[in-house]
């Protein structure tokens, strides 16, 4: 630990060129929060007045309840780098002192959007794999995110000390083992990064320029192959009674490094490196990463865990590891821990490597400029955040808000990316929906307080330069849960955070009390504020919705607005999820309905998208503010669009953005551009609440065929025309052979091989599939991976844990849509039942209204 | 080809109204179900010399026989109204007025909104009722000949609700029976007048009723009589603590009322929060009969400015789908009519419809929602039993809050910011920055900004140019020799 005042801290912020500013990310239960343990005892900085106390990232009870990490905690660390080391950083540095900002991010998937908040504020990540297990689904999740962010990863290579007690993996499986982690890391960094590398260089991870850390978080050991290059050029130097300057040093530790991974092999006869595996004398050797690095740290295990106290004694002696007294007389694992940490201390390897390879606020936001901020690149805005320059104006982002000890209040937590922000600033607050020249969402106000966070203590500070993270205060009624803060009048909003998952689970919440309602709509407003995914609405049937990530997420999100938010008793209705519904046929007749004075006539059919272009617009390839000719060609190229067609879009629904397509196909309509906006009105409408059960449509495209207007502008207005488009699309849908869409869920399963059969059973009943099976190569555990719906999913895990003897861990992340299969007209179908229930919960008639009511004659 | 782009004048006379409770049954006795006698005297005793007679549209159909038999005893003027331009329920006084009538007779269903002009004679049509099956279906309901239960009626029973209170109190003692309270009307034998202050005492929707002391509605069950409709559900909706339980006199069937309405309080809760997301408001008016109607106008007008929402009014008789639909700049509308007509399900509508009671606990921060819910807008006013009053504007400032709807914030209150703005004062200057233009935004300037049709398009140089020509005459709805042309 390490003391400072906060003037101290002030000064360390402003070497831009030394900051580093990190998450530590990874699959559940892979070990972060272990780790970041212990680097924040070895360098975390606590303001003087804070000495003594501990346990920094805990925040919560129910995450020291749970041994799970809920909410993304940042801490900062300062760590001074040696003199020799400085000359191994490829950019730009201001003396040895470096100020780390570090968060720790949730790994279970359904806090997946904690983590893409804290990659927003970071340049950095930290990729924690268990080398165990190897890489998981949500290593991959958030990987993939961090790559789309312009983030540099570098691994960490975990649980080591299993590898060699539990599983007792001979030292060549062991080399394996990480080379294969590895390279699943490389494809998926390549898979999703740019093409080659991009602006940021190759970001690929290799063991060699020291990118890849191996060790155990839970004793507190880690190395890279610069602490054994380095030990070996100590040894020759020492022999050579050489004095190196920093510059050569470097230049032969990185040489040797080379040496130590891949197809190196180690020749003990001759002393020399060589290419191939066979020795001077016919004997097969052992590569440098065995020999050198992985047979010293076996041999230490060994001698120590099996009581062989004189050999143990020697290799202390020879290795030059001092103990503390009172750890001399340990014996067996604490021993082991003792030595190891003294041998290769993890904080001082992962310090290195964080401090030597991860990019500076500097370096990060040239290349993370263009991905961040959504006006010109060259306005005094880009050119600040480029430039990381903290006299340019003020642009901050904000990421997430933290709850307060104060009820209701929080603390806007973002990172400052240009200019300098304090305390008093009179600055423009624009949330999500501001657009330049507008005054929707924004506000100008003063910030109250600009703030340290560290773990769960503030400490406030006057001000704090641009690639510094920082709280504030007072800004928070302003914004829901992300937005941007600036000082420029003509700036654009950064960038949204995308996430990789949607909130499909459901439960409507009732207060036990009906004069309690207003502190339960109170309650849900702080809930939607504290959670950057959590959706709380409002339905048109009177229902407080409130949806979340999985089934974990919302009881998490349920006892926050029951205990801290609205402070009553609440009744919560079994978790439903949120279906789609969509047409899987041609309207088989053209459908015309009539305004009702008579006078116009719209006619118009619905079909369904081709596979693909319903997921291409969530994601953002295709969307309504896209420039035409572009969209256009990509809808020709891709889906094979008529050409014309795909030039006359009119607009996306539900809410512009949604994945339906209202498409004018009409040829030579009088009076047609009059009607346009009344029509789309109709569409947004419609297409929020299908003819179904009012839920939202997905994958629908209508086609306006023709329309016939009354001559006189007066006889078609909105009123004719709003209702008419939406009866008529209601009749499109119906002749459409409508389906409802389930989502589904992407099921890993972890789990010895014993109970695979368990995991089938489970699974076949709850409509699930498997369609993948594999064996985590090197150990005994399987990995299933499956489809579940997300509706048989509630009670899964438990029932999972049930069948298998509590041996089957499930991850579960929102996947795709699917058509629920059946007609939702047919009484005997599971859709008719499910349209039945929905109908029933909203409070609206019973049975799918009949195609009469929407459908006109000549 | 007409037909289908106007329709001609014929067609609009002969087109069929949509008449709900079919009395075409022969007119029997109009002496007795139409109170002829009690008509005559109420003319002839206060000398009117001009007569409107309103008539809903289901009744119309037997005005001339009783117009007839009441000319036979008066030697008044009389006038038939029909088509009542807002709820039949209401009196119609601005049609009564276009005559320069003296007063005047309403026939059938009548929401007995008080209103305030012209001297005022309800004619309830009597409808049978069943006296020994609806107190049996009351001791049923009632085991217990100690429970506390308010009576109510439909006015269509009134004539028959003493004998049925002669029949049940004697073995219930604790049975109140309401009367219609329609003390500003003539020719009634006018109840006793009671401050509105005095305990016990419950008025709503033309109603009284004086529970014994000590004792609240909700400590009382209400029986209703008369067929489900706004009437019960408007009582369900203000009293939704009440256990209520309904005889309907046309089947003889009663059945305890299920507690959906809890379920219709959550639906109008969402309209509340539409209410708060909205910018621009429509002031929909809906009667000209009921009083205060002028004063709760004004009084919402206030509200919603002070919530920096912006207002516009509208008249458009009676409401439906596509009129509403007109005004899509308009995020919700409020409506302003009787109670009976107030509560508007906003199914098929493009846009919400609330009440008064709705916009002001959306508007006015004082309001809380609570357990109690208003249909009744005379309710709101100053004097009425559930004023709640403006803060001021000072310590109004400014909010903002989150919509559970959209998701989105949302500011409420007028900001200081805004109000400073020098767009007041066209002629001032106002500095312009590179991208921002110097027009400021306003709620309907923007929504026109963004519609892509803005108006007439010029097409510069594309029409070649003609010499004028003369255009139609006549009014939109059919030119003269509209579509002889094509």
């Amino acid at each position: 630990m390490v003391n400072f005042t906060i003037d101290q801290i002030r000064a360390i912020m402003d070497k831009k060129a030394n900051i580093r500013n990190m998450s530590v990310i990874a699959h559940v239960d892979h070990g972060k929060s272990t780790l970041t343990d212990s680097l924040v005892s070895k360098a975390g900085i606590i303001a003087s007045s804070r000495a003594g106390e501990t346990r920094f990232t805990d925040t919560r009870k129910d995450e020291q309840e749970r041994c799970i990490t809920i909410k993304s905690t940042a801490i900062s660390l300062f760590y001074e780098l040696h003199d020799n080391d400085t000359a191994f950083i490829k950019q730009g540095i201001n003396g040895n002192g470096f100020l780390i900002n570090l968060i720790d991010s949730p790994g279970h998937v359904d806090f997946s959007s904690e983590v893409t908040a804290a990659l927003r504020v970071t340049d950095g990540a930290l990729v924690v794999v268990d080398c165990v297990s190897g890489v998981c689904v949500q290593t991959e999740t958030v990987l993939r995110q961090a790559i789309a962010e312009r983030i540099k990863p570098v691994l960490m290579m975990n649980k080591m000390d299993r590898a060699l007690l539990e599983l007792q993996l001979e030292p060549e499986r062991l080399y394996q083992t990480f080379q294969r982690i590895i390279e699943s890391v490389n494809v998926i960094i390549s898979t999703y990064g740019e093409d080659d590398g991009g602006p940021m260089g190759l970001i690929f991870i290799d063991p060699v320029i020291g990118t890849v850390g191996f060790g155990s978080g839970l004793h507190g050991w880690a190395f890279t192959l610069k602490q054994f290059a380095e030990k070996f050029i100590a040894k020759y130097a020492a022999k050579g009674d050489l004095t190196l300057t920093p510059e050569e040093r470097c230049k032969k530790v990185e040489a040797m490094m080379k040496k130590l991974w891949g197809e190196r092999f180690f020749d003990p006869e001759t002393n020399k490196f060589t290419k191939t595996c066979s020795g001077s004398k016919n004997t097969v050797l052992s590569r440098t990463f065995v020999h050198l690095i992985l047979d010293p740290i076996y041999k230490m295990f060994d001698a120590i865990m099996n009581f062989k106290k004189e050999e143990a004694a020697a290799m202390l002696e020879k290795l030059d590891i001092k103990l503390d007294t009172e750890d001399k007389d340990k014996e067996g694992k604490p021993l082991l821990k003792a030595v190891m940490r003294r041998w290769l201390p993890a904080g001082e390897a992962l310090l290195q490597m964080i401090a030597i390879h991860l990019p500076s606020p500097v370096t990060a936001q040239k290349y993370r400029c263009e991905l961040l901020y959504e006006g010109p690149g060259d306005d005094e805005a880009a050119m600040g955040i480029k430039n990381c320059d903290s006299a340019a104006p003020l642009m901050m982002y904000i990421s997430k808000m933290v709850p307060t000890t104060d009820k209701g209040r929080f603390y806007a937590f973002g990172r400052v990316f240009s200019g300098t922000v304090s305390t008093g600033l009179k600055v423009r607050i624009m949330g999500p929906n501001y657009t330049p020249g507008k005054k929707e969402d924004l506000y100008t106000k003063q910030i109250q307080r600009t703030i340290l966070m560290m773990g769960r203590y503030t400490e406030p500070i006057e001000d704090v330069p641009c690639g510094n993270i920082v709280g504030l205060v007072g800004v928070d009624q302003y914004l829901i849960k992300t937005g941007t803060i600036t000082t420029f009048e003509a700036a654009h909003n950064m960038r949204v955070m995308k996430f990789s998952v949607s909130p499909v689970v459901r439960v409507a919440v009732e207060v036990k009390n009906p004069a309690d309602l207003p502190k339960l709509v109170e309650g849900l407003k702080r809930l939607a504020k504290s959670d950057p995914m959590v959706q709380c609405i409002i339905e048109e049937s009177g229902e407080h919705i409130v949806a979340g990530a999985g089934e974990l997420h919302l009881e998490i999100c349920l006892k926050d607005l029951e205990e801290d938010h609205a402070c009553v008793p609440l009744k919560k209705s079994d978790p439903v999820v949120s279906y789609r519904e969509t047409v899987s046929e041609e309207s088989s007749i053209m459908c015309l309905s009539k305004s009702p004075n008579k006078h116009n006539r719209l006619f118009m059919k619905a079909r369904p998208f081709p596979d693909g272009l319903a997921e291409d617009i969530e994601k953002g390839d295709v969307t309504p503010r896209q420039e035409l000719k572009a969209r256009a060609r990509y809808l020709v190229d891709k889906y094979e669009w008529d050409a014309g067609e795909a030039r006359k879009i009119w607009c996306f629904g539900p809410d512009g953005t949604g994945p339906n397509l209202l498409v004018d196909v009409t040829k030579g309509v009088q009076y047609l551009n009059e009607i346009k906006d009344s029509v789309v009105a109709g569409f947004q409408w419609a297409s929020k609440e299908g003819v179904l059960c009012e839920e939202n449509m997905r994958a629908c495209r209508y086609d306006v065929h023709d329309v016939s207007l009354h001559t006189d502008a007066i006889h078609r207005g909105g009123g004719q025309i709003i209702p008419t488009a939406r009866r008529v699309l209601y009749a499109c849908q119906l002749t459409a052979e409508p389906r409802l869409m389930e989502p589904v869920y992407l099921v890993e399963i972890q789990c010895p091989e014993a109970v695979v059969g368990g995991i089938y059973g489970v699974l076949n009943r709850r409509r699930g599939h498997v369609f993948e099976e594999c064996q985590v190569m090197g150990t005994p555990m399987f990995i299933v991976k499956a489809f579940l719906p997300v509706n048989e999913s509630f009670g899964f895990t438990a029932d999972l844990r049930s069948n298998t003897g509590g041996q089957a861990f499930p991850q579960c992340v929102f996947d795709h849509w699917q058509i629920l299969p059946g007609d939702p007209k047919d009484a005997t179908t599971k859709p008719f039942q499910v349209v039945a229930d929905i109908r029933k919960r909203k409070g609206i008639k019973e049975g799918i209204p009949l195609l009469d009511n929407y459908l006109d004659k000549m | 080809m007409t037909d289908a782009f106007s329709s001609n004048s014929d067609a609009v006379l002969q087109r069929g109204v949509d008449v709900t409770s079919g009395s075409d049954a022969p007119l029997e006795n109009v002496e007795e179900q139409y109170q002829i006698k009690r008509t005559c005297d109420f003319i002839n005793n206060n000398g009117f010399k001009k007569v409107a007679l309103q008539f809903p549209d289901e009744v119309l159909v037997h005005s001339v026989p009783i117009a007839t038999e009441i000319e036979k005893s008066t030697s008044a003027k009389l006038f038939v109204l029909g088509d009542t331009s807002y709820g039949s329920c209401c009196v119609d006084e601005v049609a009564a007025e276009h005559v320069g009538a003296d007063c005047i007779v309403h026939y059938g269903r009548a929401c007995l909104s008080p209103t305030t002009r012209l001297p005022l004679i309800y004619v309830f049509e009597r409808r049978p009722l069943d006296l020994e099956k609806c107190a049996a279906a009351f001791r049923e309901l009632y085991p217990d000949t100690q429970s506390h239960v308010v009576v109510l009626y439909d006015v269509n029973y009134s004539h028959a609700i003493d004998a049925l209170q002669a029949l049940l109190t004697p073995s219930y003692p604790n049975m109140v029976v309401s009367t219609l309270v329609l003390d500003h009307c003539h020719g009634h034998s006018e109840p006793p007048p009671v401050g509105p202050g005095e305990p016990g005492v419950v008025r709503e929707f033309g109603r009284r009723c004086v529970l014994k002391a000590g004792l609240g509605v909700r400590d009382y069950s209400v029986f209703f009589v008369g067929p489900e409709g706004a009437v019960l559900r408007n009582f369900m909706m203000t009293w939704n603590r009440v256990r209520f339980s309904a005889f309907q006199p046309a089947t003889s069937a009663s059945r305890a009322e299920s507690p959906a309405v809890n379920r219709a309080l959550m639906k109008r809760y969402y309209a509340i929060e539409r209410a708060k997301d909205a910018g621009v408001v429509g002031i929909l008016v809906g009667t000209l009969g009921v009083a205060d109607y002028l004063a709760i106008i004004t009084q919402l007008k206030e509200t919603i400015r002070r919530a920096g929402k912006k207002s516009y009014m509208f008249a458009m008789g009676k409401l439906n789908v596509a009129k509403l639909a007109n005004f899509q700049e308009i995020d919700v509308f409020v409506l302003i009519a009787c109670p009976e007509n107030s509560l508007l399900e906003h199914g098929d509508f493009y846009k919400p419809v609330v009440t008064p009671f709705e916009m002001e606990v959306a508007c006015n921060r004082g309001r809380e929602w609570s357990e109690d819910y208003v249909t009744d807008f005379r309710n709101l006013l100053p004097g009425g039993q559930n004023h709640v009053a403006l803060g001021s504007e000072q310590e109004a400032g400014e909010e903002t809050d989150v919509s559970l709807i959209t998701g989105a914030l949302r500011k409420h209150g007028l900001w200081s910011e805004e109000a400073a703005v020098p767009s007041d004062d066209p002629s001032s200057l106002v500095l312009r920055n590179q991208n921002l233009t110097v027009a400021q935004t306003h709620t309907a300037a923007s929504y026109l900004a963004g519609r892509s049709w803005q108006g007439l398009e010029r097409k510069l140089g594309e029409t070649a140019v003609t010499k004028a020509v003369e255009g139609r005459r006549g009014i939109a709805i059919a030119y003269e020799g509209e579509g002889k042309s094509s």
